[in-house]
């Protein structure tokens, strides 16, 4: 113990009067849903692929929306948002309005048109860095020079670019329906999706 | 502006809602009033990031906070060129930070160039014109960018036509 | 000023003036100290009397220039104006105001045969290497190309002139052509980067320009070419030298070594065309880096101005609060007490 270094240690972290310990937990309604699994999340899935096929794209996205496991742990939410990226990319940019204006309206509307809009920021968070794990690592030199100053990168025009355009209309269409405020909410609210 | 790149200027709406902030001392020290996103010492006033991508190296992040906003842009560098054009160019800025106000002095990590907007900054200047601000500094390097690398060719080939000419 | 000049322009302007002045004016005595391209000096000075102009130069690779014949090219240039070189500089011609050429145009002549001492003492290699390739040319021309014997096939020796502290130029001839290799150190990534468009284009531009069909072939590369490899004796160890160069600069992380390669091919090597090209080529390594220089100081330019313009988009954020003059209605005006 004498070695300890004792500058080092975050003394917030031990104090649980401090406001670094706010209990996170707290911001989350009491009404959450039962905490899904990925098996619930690839099940909920099947039966929304299954109505993409079956000609019913509002009905595909209306109950992908529905039983978005906001309770569920981070497996369940990928499988998910996986489900709901499908849907959207589905969907044909003609039929973007018709579809998103009956899904945000009716019993549940607003809630649909949030939920969306975070499944929106989070398609465009995730897959520009998982697509960027998987693609092979072009190094900026030809040769390891060993004096940039630069941080090394990718370079070209990048992955994803075409799921992202499909993401933007999307949210370019949402933000006209929902306005300003649902993406203050996605930012407020702490179920995440 | 061409078609691919409006729905990426739907920043402005994204932007929008993350600048709705105001003054927030701190809760951890008497007497301090920092920007939360980067003091991060109270958990609940931290929001949750957006992230605005055109694909894999056209990304705008936003990290909202109660009081405070940070706004990261990542430029799109096709090449070795420009991508030293970019570095040049962003250092050339956040060496003038002071007079950027907004400009934060290292670019959070992974991004070219970062902005800090605090509460003092919405207080004192017009928010929808400080957005505009970043729209069109997004527009403008892009293409800044590439009239650079065009004319680095430009002159590079005019440059080598002149020195081989004499020989013929 | 797109090309460099060939010769050093403040010695041909000093001595314009001297020249021209010298009927008229009494003499003045000069101590000049001039530098030029590469590292060289020139120091010009009156050490006896005011008539007399003597004109040093110092090259930082003058004992490999006298190997390959720099005293006979100067020899043959300055013959009757050589004196014994100045302690401390390598050459030296001495001018007799009292004794120019009575004519206008030969004291032109010989204005400019001065400012081009640097080129004329760094010309010999090239000379050399151009009569090597017209004696291996004539040699080769009694075979066919398969059955030539291998001295003629692999060509003459390589000539390495270290005329700059991590730089040199590599000149071979072969039966066919003559090539000039420059190595060049880049010390920042950006003017590395920059160093490759250029190269680029010089290499594309023979190939894009039907007028430049003619121009000698560039190519550039970062390790040592095969004409620098393959040759043996000294040229091996030249090889193995800017290859050390470049791998070390790897180590140290400090520089990076590209080599140029011009070929020459005998068009550019007859008589009357030699002296131009040899001139020519001489400035290519300057010319190159004047231009990467050029060019950041321009796109540093631009970037301070669209600096510029960002913040004055950013100013347009800030509320105009003007200071308004307010009136009462009889027309005073108070002033808030500082």
């Amino acid at each position: 113990m004498s070695q300890l270094n004792y500058r080092t240690i975050n003394i917030d972290a031990l104090d649980p009067e401090s406001s670094t310990n706010f209990p996170m937990e707290s911001l989350l309604p009491a009404n959450l849903p039962q905490a899904a699994s990925a098996s619930d999340a690839a099940s909920a899935a099947t039966q929304v692929r299954q109505m993409l096929r079956g000609g019913d794209p509002e009905g595909a996205l209306q109950t992908v929306l529905d039983t978005a496991p906001l309770g569920g742990d981070d497996r369940a939410k990928e499988v998910h948002l996986a489900t709901v990226i499908d849907v959207l990319q589905g969907i044909r940019q003609g039929e973007m309005t018709r579809i998103l204006e009956g899904v945000c309206s009716g019993d549940g509307g607003a809630e649909r048109a949030d939920c969306l809009m975070k499944y929106l920021y989070k398609g465009m968070s995730s897959s520009a860095s998982g697509s960027g794990a998987q693609s092979p690592k072009k190094s900026v030199s030809p040769q390891a020079t060993g004096f940039s100053q630069i941080q090394a990168r990718n370079l070209g025009e990048g992955g994803g670019g075409q799921q992202m355009s499909v993401l933007l209309s999307w949210h370019e269409k949402l933000v006209e329906i929902a306005g300003t405020g649902s993406i203050v909410r996605v930012m407020t609210d702490r179920r995440t999706v | 502006m061409s078609q691919s790149l409006r729905p990426y200027l739907h920043v402005r709406s994204s932007l929008t809602a993350a600048l709705t902030i105001s003054n927030f001392a701190s809760q951890a020290s008497e007497r301090h009033n920092t920007p939360q996103v980067e003091a991060r010492d109270s958990p609940e006033l931290l929001l949750n990031p957006l992230h605005i991508s055109r694909n894999e190296n056209e990304k705008v992040f936003i990290e909202p906070s109660r009081n405070s906003v940070r706004v990261s842009i990542r430029i799109k560098q096709a090449d070795e060129i420009e991508h030293i054009l970019v570095h040049k160019f962003t250092r050339f800025l956040t060496q003038r930070a002071e007079s950027f106000f907004i400009l934060r002095r290292k670019p959070v990590e992974g991004f070219d160039i970062s902005f800090l907007i605090t509460n003092f900054h919405t207080e004192k200047m017009l928010t929808h014109k400080l957005i505009d601000f970043v729209i069109e500094f997004m527009e403008e390097v892009d293409k800044e960018i590439s009239e650079m690398k065009l004319f680095l060719n430009a002159r590079a080939r005019f440059v080598a036509e002149s020195f081989l000419t004499p020989f013929d | 000023m797109l090309l460099l000049d060939y010769q050093n322009v403040l010695i041909e302007s000093l001595l314009t003036e001297r020249f021209s002045g010298y009927a008229s004016a009494t003499p003045v005595s000069i101590d000049q100290v001039v530098s030029d391209f590469d590292g060289v000096t020139f120091h010009l000075s009156t050490p006896e009397s005011k008539s007399k102009i003597l004109i040093s130069i110092n090259v930082k690779c003058f004992k490999e220039l006298v190997q390959y014949g720099a005293q006979e090219v100067l020899e043959r240039e300055y013959g009757p104006y050589i004196v014994s070189p100045e302690p401390g500089y390598d050459f030296s011609v001495q001018i007799d105001l009292e004794n120019l050429p009575a004519e206008e145009e030969a004291r032109n002549d010989l204005i400019m045969k001065l400012a081009l001492l640097k080129r004329n003492a760094m010309a010999a290699p090239f000379e050399r290497a151009f009569d090597e390739f017209n004696k291996l040319a004539e040699e080769a021309s009694q075979y066919t190309s398969e059955s030539a014997p291998q001295g003629i096939k692999e060509g003459g020796e390589v000539m390495a002139i270290h005329y700059r502290e991590e730089e040199a130029i590599y000149i071979k001839a072969n039966w066919d052509r003559v090539t000039v290799i420059f190595s060049t150190v880049f010390r920042e990534e950006t003017d590395r980067i920059f160093g490759k468009v250029f190269l680029q284009e010089f290499v594309d531009a023979r190939r894009r320009v039907l007028t430049l069909q003619n121009a000698p072939q560039v190519l550039f590369r970062n390790d040592p070419p095969l004409e620098l490899a393959g040759v043996p004796g000294l040229s091996t160890k030249e090889g193995e030298v800017s290859y050390v160069t470049f791998g070390m600069a790897r180590n140290i992380s400090t520089s990076i070594s590209v080599l140029t390669r011009a070929v020459l091919f005998p068009r550019h090597l007859t008589a009357q065309r030699r002296y131009e090209n040899i001139s020519h080529i001489q400035t290519f390594r300057d010319y190159f880096h004047y231009h990467i220089k050029a060019s950041k100081a321009y796109i540093h330019t631009r970037m301070r101005k669209r600096t510029a313009d960002f913040l004055q988009v950013l100013n347009r954020a800030r509320p105009e609060n003007e200071e308004r003059e307010r009136k009462t209605a009889s027309g005073r005006t108070f002033r808030v007490q500082g």
